[in-house]
Parts: C-alpha cells; sequence; structure tokens
C-alpha cells in the first residue's frame, strides 16, 4: 500500500510538474509572508520587514530545488524534458524527422520482416517434445544420382525392429504407389472437397510424441496390416478441418465420406498438428499394397526416428552405417545394400538428417542470403543517416557548444543526442514493425508455399527483442555521431566561427567514407540481384519440352472404393470427350503426372534382350506417364523418330508405349529404339498383368521435376489401349479461353459424370510454370526491392555529401567564379568529386561481390556469379545514378551569384 | 540570536513527527513550535525543513492538504499518516535509547 502511495507521489510530481511547482510557490509565499508579519510585529517598518525577511530565508530558489529534489525525480524530469525538447526541434524540421523516420523504417521493417521468416522458418524448434531428438531417415544411392529418397517398406520394418540407438521409428506416406497425389476427396454435408491426407503408423505418432486432442490414434493393429485391397475405413480428422467443414459437431465415432467409402472418425488432432510441413488435414493409417510392402525396390515410406536420451546424433549414424555394411546377410537378402564395396548402382545407404533440415530442405539459403541482403539495406540506412545527422550536427554546433558554455556537462548533451536519436528510432522502430508484419503477411499470401513452415509465422517474442536491439542501437548511433569529436577546448572557435561553421576535416572524411560503404554495398546487392532476375528470365525461357500457350489443365480424382479401374476409364473418356465439344476447345488429353513438377515415380522395368551395367535384366525409370485420349498433339510435344499413340492402337491387341529421347538413349544407345520392347508392372497403373510393350516412338523430353532439372527417363503408356485408369488424372485442354471461362462448364461436365468429384488446381500452364519458379521468383523479386532501395539511399547519400560540399565551399566557389572561372569548370569539378567517391564504392563493391557471390552461385540458374553482362549493367546503373545524383548539387554550384555569396559572408 | 545548535542528523524528523502528531500544522507553525517548545534552543532553518518535510511525504509519513490558517490565508498543513505514527513510535524509542546510553556514558565515564 505505501509502495503504491509513494508511485502516486512521484507520478504526481513527474505528470503535474505545474501543479506541484505552484503548491511549492504557494508554501514559500506562505512562509515569507508569516515572516514579514513577525517581523512587522515586533516594530519593523513594512519594507524593512520585507528585506529582512528575504536575507532570513535566503535563495528561494536554491530552497525549492532542494525540495525537488527530495521528490527524487530530476532524471526522469530530464528525460521528458529532453523528449519535449526533441519533439519541438524535430518537429521544426519535418523534412529531416521525415526522412529520418521513413527510412529506417524500411530499414528496420526489411530486416523484421525477413527475421520473422528466418527465425520462424530455420530458428525456431520444431513444435514437438524435445525436437532435437527427431531425424529423419533417407536412403541414398548416389550411383544412380537418386539422393534423399524414401525407404522401402522391408528397409523400414528391419531397420524398426534390429536398431539400437532410436526411442521410436515411425513411417508415413502421402501417396504409396505411383498415382496417388496426398490428396483426397472428402465429403462434409454435401460439398465434395480435396484435402490433404497423410497415411501414418502408430509407431510415427509415438516417435513425435503427439497425442489427438479427442478419441484416439490408430493402433499397430490397423497400421501394420497391408493386406486385402484397401486400407481400413478410419481416419483423423485436423482440428481445423474439424472446425471449418464440420462445424466443431462431435464426431468421434461417427462415418465420414472419404474418397468414397464411409470411414469412422477415431479422433481428432490437436490444432496445428502436423508433420513433414504437410499442411495435413486427414490423417489416414499407413497400408501399402501387399505386393509394395515386399518390394525391396518401391521406396515410398518416409520415415520418422526419435533417438533415445543421451544418444548422439553422430552414434546413431555410426551405428547405422555399421549395420547397413551387414544388413543383406542379416535378413537374409540380396540386392539390398552393399555387401561387397564398391557401390553397385543399384544399392544404396542410409543417412540421417535432423528432421527440422529436412523440413526446411533447400529453403536455408535463399533466407540466409535475404537476411544478409536486408542487414546491408540496414548498413546503408545507418551510413545515409549518419551522414544525415553529421550534416544536421554540422548546423547545430554553435547550439550545442554555447549549452555546453553555459554549463551543461558531455554527458547531458551525450544523454540529449542519444534521446533525439532514440525518439526517431523508436518511431521509425514502431513504423518498421509495422510495415515488416503486413510486409510478411502479404508475402505468405502471395507465395502461400514457397518457403515451408510459414503457416505459424508470427512476430513474436525474439522477433521483437531484435526489433528493440536494432532500434536501440540506431539511437545510440545517432547520439554518439551527432556529437561527434566536438571538444568543450574548441568552444572558442567554434563561436566564432558562427554559423558557418566548417565541421571539420574528420566530418569531411567521415562522410565521403560513409558515402563510399553506402556504393559498396548497393554494388553488391544490385549485383545479386541482377544474378537472380536473369535466373528468373532463365527460367521462364526454358524450353519445357511441350507448348505451353493456350493451355488449361485441372485435376480430379475419382474414389478408388467404389469404381475399378474399367468404370473410372470410361468415365475419364467421358469427361474427355464432352470437353472436347465445348466451342473454343481445340483439344483435350489427360494424364497421371502434370509437368513440370511432378514427383518421380522410379519404377523398376524389365525390358527385353537387356542387360544393365550392373547385370540386372531391368531399368529404373524415373516417370511413367499414363495417358489418354491425343497427349502428345494436345500438349505440343514433338515426335522425334515413329509415331504418337492413334485411335487405332486402343482395338489392337499388341500393346505399345512411347519413350522419350533419354530413354532411349540410355537403354538402347546406338541401336534403333523402334519395335523394342519393355514389360512394365500392370500393378502401377490399374492393369491385372505385366504385358509386354512393344515402343513406336520417340519423344522430346519433357521437363518433369522442376523446369531447371534435367529430364530423366520417361515411359508413355496409353490407357485408352488398356481401358484401365488410376484414381487420379490431369485433364489438359488446349482452348483460346482462360480458366475463369471454363470452371462453370468443366464443373458441369465433371459432376454429370461423378457428383460426388470436385474439380481441383483448374489454372493456365502458365500458372503453373510460374508456380514452378515461384521460389527463384520470389527471391528474385524481394533481392530486386532491396536493390532498389539501396540504389536509392546511396544516391541520396551522394547527393546529400556533394550538396554539403557545395553549401560549404559557396565563399571559394564564388571568388572563384568572381575571378573568372568558367562555370564549366565548377560543374564539371564538382561532379568530378562524386564520380571519384562512387568509382572507389564500385571498386570496393565488386571485391565484395566477387567474395560472396559465391554464396549465392547455387542458386543461380543459367548464370555464373562474375556474369560480366550483369556487373558491366550494374556498374553503368550505379555510375548513371551516382551521374544524377552529383549533377543537381553541381549545377547548383556552377549557377552560384559571386555578387550574392560574397555579400552573404 | 545564540547560534542555534546544529539538529544531530535524523533528529529534525523525529522533530517535525513529533511536533505534527497532536494536530496538523503548517511549515511556519511547525517550525515556531520546535522553538517554543525547547525555549529558544533550537532554531529549525527554513532552509532544512521544508526539504526535510517534502522528503517525508514522499516517504508516505505525512501527508499534505491546503486548510486556512489563523491569519485567514491558505496554508499547506502536514498531518501524520498511520505509517508516519508507525515511524514515530519506532524513533522515538530508538531515541530514547540512544539519548539513554550517552547519559550513561556521561554519567559513568
Amino acid at each position: 500500500m505505501r509502495a503504491l502511495d509513494k508511485a502516486r507521489l512521484r507520478l504526481r510530481s513527474l505528470l503535474r510538474r505545474r501543479e506541484v511547482e505552484s503548491e511549492l510557490e504557494a508554501e514559500f509565499r506562505f512562509h515569507l509572508e508569516q515572516l514579514v508579519e513577525e517581523h512587522i510585529a515586533s516594530g519593523m517598518a513594512p519594507d524593512e520587514a520585507h528585506r529582512s525577511a528575504l536575507r532570513t530565508v535566503g535563495g528561494i530558489s536554491q530552497f525549492q530545488e532542494e525540495c525537488r529534489d527530495m521528490r527524487r525525480v530530476n532524471f526522469l524530469e530530464d528525460l521528458v524534458q529532453d523528449v519535449r525538447y526533441t519533439i519541438r526541434s524535430l518537429a521544426k524540421s519535418p523534412g529531416f524527422t521525415g526522412v529520418v523516420a521513413v527510412t529506417l523504417a524500411l530499414g528496420i521493417g526489411a530486416n523484421i520482416a525477413i527475421f520473422t521468416i528466418l527465425h520462424g522458418v530455420l530458428l525456431r524448434p520444431l513444435e514437438y517434445p524435445k525436437p532435437d531428438q527427431l531425424m529423419y531417415l533417407t536412403a541414398e544411392s548416389p550411383a544412380i544420382g537418386g539422393t534423399r529418397n524414401a525407404l522401402s517398406a522391408p528397409e523400414y520394418t528391419e531397420f524398426r525392429q534390429m536398431n539400437q540407438s532410436f526411442a521410436a521409428v515411425g513411417a508415413y506416406s502421402t501417396g504409396g504407389a505411383a498415382y496417388t497425389t496426398g490428396e483426397v476427396n472428402v465429403t462434409a454435408g454435401d460439398r465434395p472437397l480435396r484435402v490433404r491426407s497423410i497415411s501414418v503408423d502408430a509407431h510415427l505418432l509415438k516417435a513425435l510424441s503427439i497425442q489427438p486432442e479427442q478419441g484416439r490414434f490408430f493402433n499397430d493393429e490397423e497400421t501394420a496390416r497391408w493386406t486385402g485391397t484397401l486400407p481400413p475405413p478410419i481416419a483423423i480428422l485436423s482440428h481445423e478441418l474439424w472446425r471449418t467443414a464440420f462445424g466443431r459437431r462431435p464426431l468421434v465415432g461417427q462415418k465420414v465420406e472419404i474418397e468414397g467409402r464411409p470411414h469412422e472418425i477415431v479422433g481428432i488432432m490437436p490444432p496445428g498438428a502436423d508433420v513433414m510441413d504437410n499442411h495435413t488435414e486427414v490423417w489416414l493409417p499407413l497400408w501399402l499394397h501387399s505386393n509394395t510392402a515386399l518390394q525391396r525396390g518401391a521406396h515410398v515410406l518416409h520415415v520418422i526416428a526419435r533417438l533415445k536420451d543421451g544418444v548422439t546424433f553422430e552414434a546413431a549414424q555410426t551405428e547405422l552405417s555399421a549395420f547397413v555394411e551387414d544388413w543383406g546377410e542379416r535378413v537374409g537378402t540380396k540386392g539390398h545394400v552393399p555387401t561387397n564395396r564398391p557401390l553397385r548402382a543399384v544399392d544404396h545407404t542410409l543417412q540421417l538428417r535432423a528432421l527440422k533440415d529436412a523440413i526446411v530442405g533447400n529453403a536455408s539459403r535463399p533466407i540466409w542470403v535475404l537476411q544478409a541482403a536486408a542487414g546491408f539495406v540496414l548498413l546503408i540506412v545507418c551510413a545515409n543517416l549518419a551522414n544525415l545527422v553529421i550534416a544536421r550536427a554540422g548546423s547545430r554546433r554553435r547550439e550545442f557548444v554555447l549549452r555546453a558554455a553555459l554549463g551543461a556537462s558531455r554527458g547531458r548533451l551525450l544523454r540529449q543526442s542519444v534521446t533525439e536519436g532514440a525518439v526517431m528510432s523508436g518511431a521509425g522502430g514502431i513504423l518498421g514493425l509495422w510495415l515488416a508484419s503486413a510486409g510478411v503477411r502479404a508475402l505468405i499470401r502471395a507465395y502461400p508455399a514457397s518457403v515451408p513452415r510459414t503457416s505459424e509465422l508470427t512476430i513474436d517474442l525474439p522477433v521483437l527483442l531484435v526489433a528493440l536491439g536494432l532500434s536501440t542501437g540506431a539511437a545510440l548511433l545517432f547520439g554518439f555521431v551527432s556529437l561527434g569529436r566536438r571538444r568543450t577546448s574548441s568552444m572558442v572557435t567554434a563561436l566564432k566561427e558562427g554559423t558557418r561553421g566548417a565541421s571539420g576535416a574528420w566530418h569531411h572524411y567521415a562522410r565521403r567514407g560513409l558515402v563510399i560503404a553506402q556504393v559498396a554495398f548497393a554494388v553488391m546487392l544490385v549485383i545479386g540481384a541482377g544474378l537472380l532476375v536473369q535466373t528468373v528470365y532463365n527460367l521462364t525461357r526454358i524450353d519445357a519440352g511441350f507448348d505451353r500457350s493456350r493451355l488449361v489443365t485441372f485435376s480430379m480424382t475419382l474414389p478408388m472404393a467404389n469404381s475399378d479401374p474399367d468404370t473410372r476409364a470410361q468415365a475419364y473418356q467421358r469427361v474427355l470427350d464432352r470437353l472436347r465439344s465445348v466451342p473454343g476447345v481445340l483439344g483435350t488429353a489427360a494424364m497421371s503426372g502434370l509437368p513440370p513438377n511432378r514427383t518421380p515415380d522410379a519404377i523398376a522395368t524389365p525390358i527385353e534382350n537387356y542387360v544393365s551395367d550392373d547385370g540386372r535384366p531391368f531399368e529404373i525409370i524415373d516417370y511413367y506417364q499414363f495417358v489418354m485420349g491425343d497427349y502428345f498433339g494436345t500438349m505440343g510435344i514433338p515426335i522425334v523418330a515413329g509415331r504418337g499413340f492413334e485411335r487405332t492402337d486402343n482395338a489392337s491387341q499388341g500393346k505399345v508405349a512411347v519413350v522419350n529421347e533419354t530413354l532411349a538413349k540410355r537403354i538402347w544407345k546406338e541401336q534403333n529404339p523402334i519395335g523394342q520392347r519393355l514389360r512394365p508392372p500392370g500393378g502401377s497403373f490399374g492393369a491385372s498383368d505385366d504385358v509386354l510393350h512393344t515402343v513406336i516412338g520417340v519423344v522430346k523430353d519433357v521437363r518433369q521435376r522442376g523446369v531447371e532439372r534435367p529430364a530423366g527417363t520417361e515411359l508413355y503408356v496409353s490407357l485408352d489401349q488398356h481401358s484401365v485408369s488410376p484414381p487420379s488424372m490431369n485433364v489438359v485442354m488446349r482452348t483460346t479461353l482462360p480458366p475463369a471461362a471454363l470452371s462453370g462448364t468443366i464443373e458441369r461436365v465433371v459432376w454429370e459424370v461423378d457428383a460426388a468429384v470436385p474439380v481441383v488446381r483448374l489454372r493456365d500452364m502458365d500458372s503453373v510454370f510460374a508456380e514452378s519458379i515461384r521460389r527463384p521468383r520470389l527471391l528474385a523479386q524481394l533481392l530486386g526491392a532491396f536493390a532498389g532501395l539501396a540504389l536509392l539511399l546511396a544516391a541520396i547519400g551522394t547527393y546529400g555529401v556533394l550538396s554539403y560540399m557545395v553549401t560549404e565551399r559557396r565563399r571559394e566557389i564564388g571568388i572563384r567564379v568572381a575571378l573568372g572561372a568558367a562555370r564549366s569548370h565548377v560543374l564539371t569539378q564538382i561532379m568530378k568529386q562524386g564520380i571519384q567517391v562512387t568509382a572507389m564504392g564500385v571498386t570496393i563493391g565488386l571485391a565484395g561481390a566477387f567474395a560472396v557471390n559465391r554464396l549465392i552461385a547455387s542458386l543461380l540458374f543459367g548464370v555464373q556469379p562474375t556474369d560480366t553482362v550483369t556487373i558491366a549493367f550494374v556498374i553503368a546503373t550505379i555510375t548513371a545514378v551516382a551521374v544524377v545524383a552529383s549533377w543537381l548539387p553541381a549545377w547548383r554550384a556552377s549557377r552560384l551569384d559571386p555578387n550574392v555569396v560574397l555579400r552573404d559572408e | 540570536m545564540a547560534k542555534p545548535t546544529d539538529l544531530i542528523q535524523g533528529t529534525l524528523d523525529l522533530l517535525i513527527l513529533k511536533t505534527i502528531s497532536l494536530e496538523p500544522k503548517h511549515g511556519w507553525a511547525i517550525a515556531k513550535r520546535i522553538q517554543q517548545v525547547s525555549r529558544e534552543a533550537l532554531q529549525v532553518q527554513q532552509g532544512s525543513l521544508y526539504p526535510a518535510l517534502h522528503r517525508l511525504e514522499q516517504q508516505g509519513w505525512i501527508k499534505a492538504a491546503w486548510h486556512l490558517a489563523e491569519t485567514g490565508r491558505m496554508a499547506k498543513f502536514y498531518s501524520l499518516t498511520s505509517a508516519g505514527r508507525k515511524q514515530l513510535d519506532k524513533e522515538l524509542a530508538s531515541w530514547t535509547r540512544l539519548s539513554a546510553a550517552i547519559n550513561l556514558v556521561i554519567r559513568e565515564a
């Protein structure tokens, strides 16, 4: 209670200062009057009494000051005074204040935005208990270029049983066979939804240590029973799907239609629960077809393992490598992992990776690059502001010296300068935070899936601390810079110099140095941005192997449960036929995997009269493409040799296939591929048995897994010939209409065939392309924005320094003009100064760029970090900017009227 | 007027608290009262009195209010708070102990 009273009193002295002061005044006056009356009572004349009283009392203001001291708020009062003074003086120069606050806000905002991403994506621990123990296992087969692959089912079960290092090992799959997409159809009420799904086993949830919020999790029995033709009809919903699609109604124990089959909902996950940033909405029991479950070559399971307490990453990796050595012998199989060194082509090893690294993947480098770029921008901002503050300090020199002369200590002056800095950087910081939160939100909206873990991004405590740190740093910088190296000893000279106040060589060199640094950083940023822009340009110009103009695509899935391969094929055929008859549609086709960004299949395919390098009669083919209709014609894929599929093939008995150039070259080398035969496994597309297919044509390579990656081997099979179809297909239409104009028609056509099937990802092929290069595009856009900002700031810096120099040398220039110097000479001389500073900055910046651009080499495509065209362009741009920035002050100098200048002095 | 005895450090607080313990008084009256009761032996200088009053107020031992004084003018009257009353008891006790001890030393030594 007393502490509260005290606080109230302190606050009163602080905030209601005027009231407290007038009370103090009144109290003293009362005392004085009493004294005077006493003196009069003892017989003094009134004015004599008054004088005597004043003498007795002594210095009134001194007492009052002591009384104020007793209230012990001087420190705070000074601060309040400083803040008031700062706001008054800043309000008097709104231009200066505005420039400082806005540049600071941009600098701090850019850094906070990128740091929010850096922290949220790269630094923040995963939201599982003891996340550092979680590991992701991959199969590495460097000999055939397969890295970070999933594991096969036998490998997974053997590993789980044999390992000593892990407390729990679990597996998930987002598909399990070649044609699943990690999505399922869910019927909520009467609305068909396409939602993201994952298939997990009971061990996985044990490894991740997550518990359903309601109901139960799958048990071992339900997730390891790989028999029958379909997985057990049970499911767990994400909290989010339960909330949005089912309105939180009690659902555990009830049935929900998933992929056309009623599933019992056994549980609801807690909010935010997910695996591998999959944005999972429906959790299904892990299930594999019994054939797949036995194949060592079918790498379909993603494995996550939790280290036992006290076991290190290194120890676990050592154990893993050691038992890979004789794994095959232990489980009595061959062709699994190497039993004899050296590696054979199909052999592989298992590799551990921290789960977080596996989730973040290759997003880490671009984010660090962006953070570095944002840091550069902040350095440029600070250099610019330091320059501004130095200039302002020059003109305020007299004020400071005068105050020092009147008894202000250096510490007091510094405190005032820092307060000024704090007010400005505080404003800049708050504005910057606002910019950052708006920017991050806009970024996530514009690029929803380009960066992992973005659904959890928020401006949280660590981010706020960094914002606070940046603002404080800027405030201190201001304080010290604006006070500079001023010494009280130079007081007299400073007062004599008056407003002209040449601020001395130190300031001059400091300012030039700051501009050089700005230009250098700007050069580095602009080169980085230039390289990235060129990368994006190169990516957009890649020939993906087909004609993507006027191509509209969408995807649909016919539920596996209530359809068999033949009826599915008929349904798709009906959809294609009806769409072909829509006016404006020139051709339609369907395919299982949509280029240029699909997952590889890697299917072992027996080939007639063929022996691979390691002595096997089959080859692993990277992509199987199951197509319907006039695929090559509709997609505009050129046929290099032989012919494409034709309608007459549909009825013929001999099954036919088309291969891409890479496959033809890899397998048949110099031989003619036409007429060769291979045997694709029928299970991969719904056919009942494996039949020999004759190659009838070779087509141009199509980029499948990212436009920047070279094409793999690809085999085309015509589903029309087999009259079967996998559940999910991508439809393409060559049309003159935009997707929006077609959406109504497409939905009507699809729903006529099956009303429970949603039309998803309807867009034109250009958007598919744009999406496949969205990350380099995002990087290029952000770096470009930073580089533009850097250029602008460097230009302002150059302009500022030259203008200041011109102002300082007005007198000299005036005299020279009066003595007959040519105006053009004055102009070139000033401009030369600007160009000199820029040239030094460019030189240093180029050196810096050569030093650090190696770091972004892996982010570039089709352009070298030392690309001469880019560098020449950057130098030209910076020089042009510098010329513009120097020209204005130089021109002003050359127009100086000597009469006016000399009279002014 | 004889030079007033310098007050022992800290005793001014005690004197002020004691003086206003019966009824609220303004600064002038406090000084006069101390002077009278001590038979002019203790003169409280304004320069010490008012800072002391403000300090005591900040510490929450006394509180101030504006009232009409005998002379018909508004004056700032100080009175004890309950915390101040406790503080007075404490200071009185320690003063009694201290003065008794000093007396002992003076007489016996």
